[in-house]
């Protein structure tokens, strides 16, 4: 039951980003660069919640933003399910009390999410290959990510342990004693 | 033992099931996904719509304070403007009907086609940074079909890649995975222009004829060749020209004639 009302939680807070992110971030850009929320939300699941609800609610949300604003659909929905996948083995590898790992994270898997899509694009899109601004775009990105990261951070514990109690509160114990 | 080779199982079938997803979605028309969709913008659009008129709604109330002296003076140079404007209308008016009673005299049955658009008002922007597609709030209910062309006031915007009951996703010339066919209305040398991801207001000119000249404020337009866009429309204008060693590698930056970055309302083009 307690899952359940999560999982509808988790939904809801998607499109509450959504809207966030296609209403206030597409004018408050750094240099025109939009962050990206949705990686950031994704990790979150995947950090607190485990690999399988990242993985189903990363492919679910990918799919939507693709059916939704993207020119392919199923991009955003296979490279969500990944950065939501590896939200558990960063959790087994890294501690999730330090700001710095958890900023940390959060760059590599807005890295690994946005170079996973260009690949995909240049694949199927046939889109021209400008590594230079790409990076540069990247970069931004990760910042902007990281920044964002720094200011949600209490969020995401208070957040977080209130989600692990709900899905992982049996692998506790097992975990630190 | 026994839980290794469930596991084992369990990742061969969802080795599987990505398999099939995968060719499943990179084999799929996106028209084909378009209930999906449908549903999907449900719980999306009617909010979308909101904010989008109340954003208009708000950046409108600027238009109050501008200066009064500014408004007379342009109304005056709009005033003339229109008058001489008027006067050109009329010459071309005598121009069109001597030139349609020549095309008679010459059996030529094509006559100049006159477009037939739809406006629409821009409700979603692309939450990516790596591509360039808008949202318009008409579809198929208004008889919106796919690459259809959109247009703006100035030129050129994009095509239609899928459309719902009422709305329609647009990908504009700006996307980095549109190429369009133009030419240089000058000289008549067929370009390809691009978009890149550097710069949301300018496309990349490559393709150019060894032989071509190309000069800056040039206009660029549509050619006609591709079958998506109609020949003729604008796209905008040669900035620069960046000449390399070799001369067949040498590209030059087109501006948009259309603002991506302030775009509220377009036409698309249904005929």
């Amino acid at each position: 039951m307690k899952k359940t009302i999560s999982i509808v939680l988790l939904i809801l807070v998607f499109f509450i980003i959504y809207f966030i992110q296609s209403n206030f971030f597409t004018w408050f850009t750094i240099a025109g660069i939009e962050p990206n929320l949705f990686v950031i939300f994704v990790l979150f699941i995947g950090l607190f919640a485990g690999k399988k609800l990242g993985l189903i609610l990363g492919i679910i949300f990918g799919f939507y933003i693709d059916v939704i604003m993207g020119r392919q659909i199923g991009i955003s929905g296979i490279m969500l399910g990944v950065v939501g996948l590896l939200g558990e083995y960063l959790d087994k590898s890294f501690s999730k009390e330090s700001r710095l790992t958890i900023m940390l994270m959060m760059a590599g898997s807005t890295i690994i999410y946005e170079v996973g899509c260009y690949i995909f694009n240049i694949i199927t899109l046939g889109v021209s290959v400008e590594i230079i601004s790409f990076i540069k775009i990247l970069l931004i990105e990760v910042l902007y990510n990281l920044i964002i990261a720094i200011i949600i951070y209490p969020l995401i514990q208070k957040m977080g342990h209130a989600l692990e109690e709900v899905f992982k509160s049996r692998n506790i114990l097992t975990r630190y004693f | 033992m026994y839980k290794n080779k469930k596991r084992g199982i369990i990742g061969i079938v969802i080795t599987i099931v990505i398999l099939i997803l995968l060719v499943v979605f990179t084999n799929s028309n996106v028209n084909q996904m378009s209930y999906i969709e449908n549903i999907c913008n449900i719980f999306v659009m009617p909010i979308q719509n909101g904010f989008t008129y109340l954003k208009n709604k708000l950046s409108g109330n600027d238009t109050f304070f501008a200066d009064m002296d500014t408004l007379k003076q342009e109304n005056e140079s709009l005033k003339q403007k229109n008058s001489e404007l008027e006067q050109s209308l009329r010459e071309l008016e005598v121009i069109k009907s001597e030139n349609e009673t020549l095309k008679e005299y010459l059996n030529l049955k094509e006559k100049y086609q006159d477009y037939t658009t739809i406006p629409a008002d821009v409700i979603n922007r692309d939450i990516s940074n790596y591509s360039s597609t808008i949202v318009i709030n008409v579809g198929s209910d208004d008889g919106i079909k796919e690459d259809m062309t959109v247009i703006a006031d100035s030129g050129l915007v994009g095509h239609v890649i899928s459309v719902t009951s009422n709305t329609a996703k647009v990908q504009t010339i700006v996307d980095t995975a549109t190429a369009v066919t133009s030419t240089i209305s000058t000289t008549e040398d067929t370009i390809i222009v691009q978009g890149t991801l550097d710069d949301k207001t300018t496309l990349k000119a490559t393709f150019i004829p060894t032989d071509a000249v190309v000069l800056e404020g040039d206009s660029v337009e549509t050619s006609g060749i591709g079958g998506i866009y109609p020949k003729g429309i604008h796209i905008g204008t040669i900035k620069e020209v960046i000449n390399t060693s070799n001369i067949t590698d040498r590209y030059a930056i087109v501006e948009t004639a259309v603002n991506f970055n302030k775009l509220n309302t377009v036409l698309v083009i249904t005929n």
